[in-house]
């Protein structure tokens, strides 16, 4: 089961760039460009009230809550740092041409094959 | 949705009520006798009310631009006894802010330097970012719900930050006069320091941080004018590293002067490379030789032979520097009777890397806690401070009147210009100022004795290639 | 630094001569030897005492760096301008003379990769008074590295590690 839904084009994120967008459902999904290579978690920061999308991205993959600076890996979704303990949703991410959509259903690729 | 406090409206910095200046201000000095009294470096009542009007309102070091290459960068100091956090911002400006917790005032950074992306209290977890704006605390709701909105109580920020060529100063009070007007024609003469050869400065080796049983204003009356001290205080040291006594700088042949402006002073001669010599490195000599023609060519031949000749200064009211030996310092009030002494390297970017490695290295060896000139400045500061507790003591004056008559009024150097180094004109300068500002209930009480006269154009010195001839 | 050579303990009495020898040094200083005191370091000697800072643990820059601030970051020409400097009767000063007192522990000797050079790791107490109530207290960490050379040991490097970031003293008149 799937549930597909469009975020963006690709032209729409520079690299090194993370972005809300806000699903017709109301999810707030965090997208993320890396070196051309798109990326989207929940937005939320697992620890506390903050929106992913308003931190910072750091050592090339990593997403600094702009709160508390907890740390996650953006590909995994594996949270890194104090103060954050709880892992974040990935959202598999599906590059069509220009455009960029997610299943809101699924894993990334690399949370799922992470032990 | 209001916007978020920039951090430039003075209400996030409450100003003090402007007290009543102390009543017996004028008994404490005689500039025609040339008269000081000991109470200023031992009394409580007046330390106190110079925290107020003199280092609330003045324009205090921060840091060097040099010290700070990227955003996030920080560093922690003081103005006076408020530590201050100074952060480079995302779009290169510098902010700096009380550092202190508005939640329940909880110190903020306990690191002396470093990196960061936000300020978080150890206390509740509240968390700033670097531009002082509260970013998140833990049950936003219920404070949401107490009424309580987060743009409201963002970091404290100093009122004014400015720089001059490399130098960034904070001044709390959002009245005061600009960098550029407080600091006025003794531009001039920072310009030998600061602009030489166009490509600016750089602090290198440093901070290195210390204390002094002293008040903060025995040791920059001493860099603002006393070259005197030297042939005594620091013979051994000049034995030590010359093999020969301190020159004797009180012979009447050499061209030499105190200038001050503001309350600013440089005293100097004009031998381009005594101060150097101190180090005991010819290759530092000869740097500055080989840079001299260049710096005649952008500022004149007469500030080119200043580049690092016998001389000290001082910005009122408490940043140090010895030109060509290259010791950078603030005097860190911490009571009447103490300082922080924050001493720092500076250098031409341009230099060689082992012409600053040799100055990096000679700096600390001359003038450091371990420096073999400034282990003798430590005592005569401390002891001319301490023998004020003596009642009696207390109540006699101190002589202040070297160089009576010496002045030049039609000198065409800038700011007040005294024939001699060897004089006590720049100190006389500094507590006029000073009583000036502790006079004042605010600045527009302050009067001004030394008006600017040069134009804004004449510290913008062309790139050597396009030198006006 | 590897941890096998670390723990490659020099032998004993290699061991007491050198902690002998700090004892030795920390009495030089104390009683104003300072011509005997250079006589014990070797001719590259590189003494430096590093100023520190506060820094965040996460922070890769550290507290102290070779290159930056520091209150020693001498080669043997800069010692002996300090000794000149002390022998001076013109040094204000030191006249009446500070009373200094070094104590020194917790001696470790090891081995190198070089058979004539030794790492020693100790620990001091620096005590120096000076007139009244001039009181100075000052604790910190060395590592040397010493050399044996013709039936002698001579200091060829010394890293002094204090524990203050703010020195609580005026100045440093002596050795560590």
């Amino acid at each position: 089961m799937s549930k597909k839904v469009f975020l963006m084009r690709r032209a729409d994120l520079a690299e090194g760039q993370v972005k809300k967008v806000t699903t017709p459902d109301g999810c707030p999904v965090a997208v993320y460009n890396l070196e051309g290579r798109f990326y989207a978690t929940h937005d939320v920061c697992t620890h506390a009230t903050a929106s992913l999308s308003e931190g910072e991205i750091i050592d090339g993959d990593v997403i600094a809550c702009p709160v508390h600076d907890g740390h996650f890996h953006i590909p995994t979704g594996q949270a890194m740092a104090f103060p954050c303990t709880v892992d974040l949703r990935t959202y598999r991410v599906m590059e069509e041409g220009d455009e960029i959509h997610a299943d809101l259903d699924g894993e990334s690729d690399a949370a799922t094959s992470a032990i | 949705m209001n916007q978020e406090c920039s951090g430039e409206c003075s209400p996030r910095l409450r100003q003090p009520g402007a007290s009543e200046p102390l009543p017996f201000l004028d008994d404490l000095m005689d500039f025609e006798r040339g008269r000081l009294s000991r109470r200023i470096y031992w009394d409580s009542r007046i330390y106190q009310q110079e925290l107020e009007k003199i280092f609330a309102r003045s324009w205090l070091f921060l840091a060097h631009d040099s010290q700070l290459p990227k955003a996030g960068d920080f560093l922690t100091t003081s103005m006076a006894e408020d530590n201050v956090i100074v952060v480079r911002q995302k779009d290169g400006a510098v902010k700096a802010f009380l550092n202190t917790c508005p939640h329940r005032g909880n110190r903020l950074s306990f690191s002396d330097a470093g990196n960061a992306r936000s300020f978080i209290c150890n206390y509740h977890g509240w968390s700033f970012g670097i531009d002082g704006a509260l970013r998140g605390m833990a049950g936003k709701e219920l404070f949401d719900a107490s009424g309580m909105r987060p743009q409201e109580h963002g970091l404290h920020p100093v009122a004014q930050v400015a720089s001059y060529k490399g130098l960034i100063f904070g001044n709390m009070d959002p009245t005061a006069p600009s960098l550029d007007e407080y600091l006025g024609d003794f531009r001039y003469y920072l310009d030998v320091l600061l602009d030489m050869d166009g490509q600016g400065t750089e602090f290198i080796g440093g901070p290195v941080k210390s204390v002094i049983n002293c008040n903060w204003k025995i040791p920059t009356e001493n860099f603002i004018g006393d070259i005197y001290h030297a042939l005594w205080t620091h013979d051994s040291a000049a034995k030590a590293i010359l093999g020969g006594s301190v020159s004797e700088v009180y012979k009447e042949d050499n061209e030499s002067y105190h200038v001050n402006h503001k309350g600013h002073g440089w005293e100097f001669n004009l031998d381009t490379v005594g101060n150097a010599a101190t180090l005991g490195d010819k290759e530092i000599r000869k740097y500055l030789y080989s840079i001299q023609p260049e710096v005649a060519k952008r500022l004149g031949e007469f500030r080119s032979k200043m580049i690092g000749s016998i001389s000290s200064a001082s910005v009122f009211p408490n940043m140090s520097f010895l030109p060509g030996q290259n010791t950078f310092r603030v005097w860190q009030p911490r009571g009447p009777g103490k300082i922080e002494l924050h001493t720092w390297t500076i250098v031409n970017k341009s230099a060689p890397a082992d012409i600053k490695e040799r100055w990096r290295k000679g700096a600390m060896l001359t003038f450091s806690p371990s420096g073999i000139f400034e282990m003798d400045d430590g005592e005569n500061f401390e002891f001319s401070t301490r023998t004020n507790a003596g009642f009696m003591t207390g109540q006699q004056d101190l002589y202040m009147g070297l160089g009576a008559g010496s002045a030049l009024p039609d000198s065409a150097l800038p700011g007040n210009v005294h024939h001699n180094q060897v004089n006590e004109a720049n100190h006389r300068a500094f507590y006029r100022r000073w009583l000036d500002l502790m006079k004042a209930r605010d600045w527009t009480e302050v009067p001004e004795r030394d008006a600017s006269r040069l134009p804004a154009s004449a510290f913008n010195h062309p790139a050597p290639e396009v030198a006006a001839p | 630094m590897n941890a096998a050579t670390e723990l490659v303990c020099a032998p004993e009495t290699t061991a007491r001569r050198l902690e002998q020898l700090l004892y030795r040094e920390a009495r030089l200083l104390d009683t104003e030897c300072w011509d005997a005191w250079l006589a014990l370091v070797a001719p590259d000697i590189h003494y430096w005492m590093p100023a520190v800072e506060n820094r965040r643990r996460s922070d890769k820059l550290g507290a102290w760096e070779p290159g930056r601030g520091a209150y020693f970051d001498d080669s043997l020409r800069e010692l002996s301008i300090r000794v000149a400097r002390f022998k001076q009767p013109s040094a204000w000063a030191e006249d009446p003379p500070t009373r200094h007192v070094h104590v020194i522990s917790n001696v470790e000797v090891y081995c190198t990769e070089h058979p004539d050079e030794y790492r020693v790791y100790s620990n001091f107490v620096n005590y120096r008074s000076r007139g009244e109530a001039d009181n100075d207290l000052l604790l910190g960490r060395r590592e040397d590295i010493w050399r044996h050379a013709s039936g002698e040991f001579l200091l060829a490097r010394r890293k002094v590690l204090i524990t203050q970031s703010l020195l609580l003293s005026k100045n440093l008149n002596t050795f560590f």
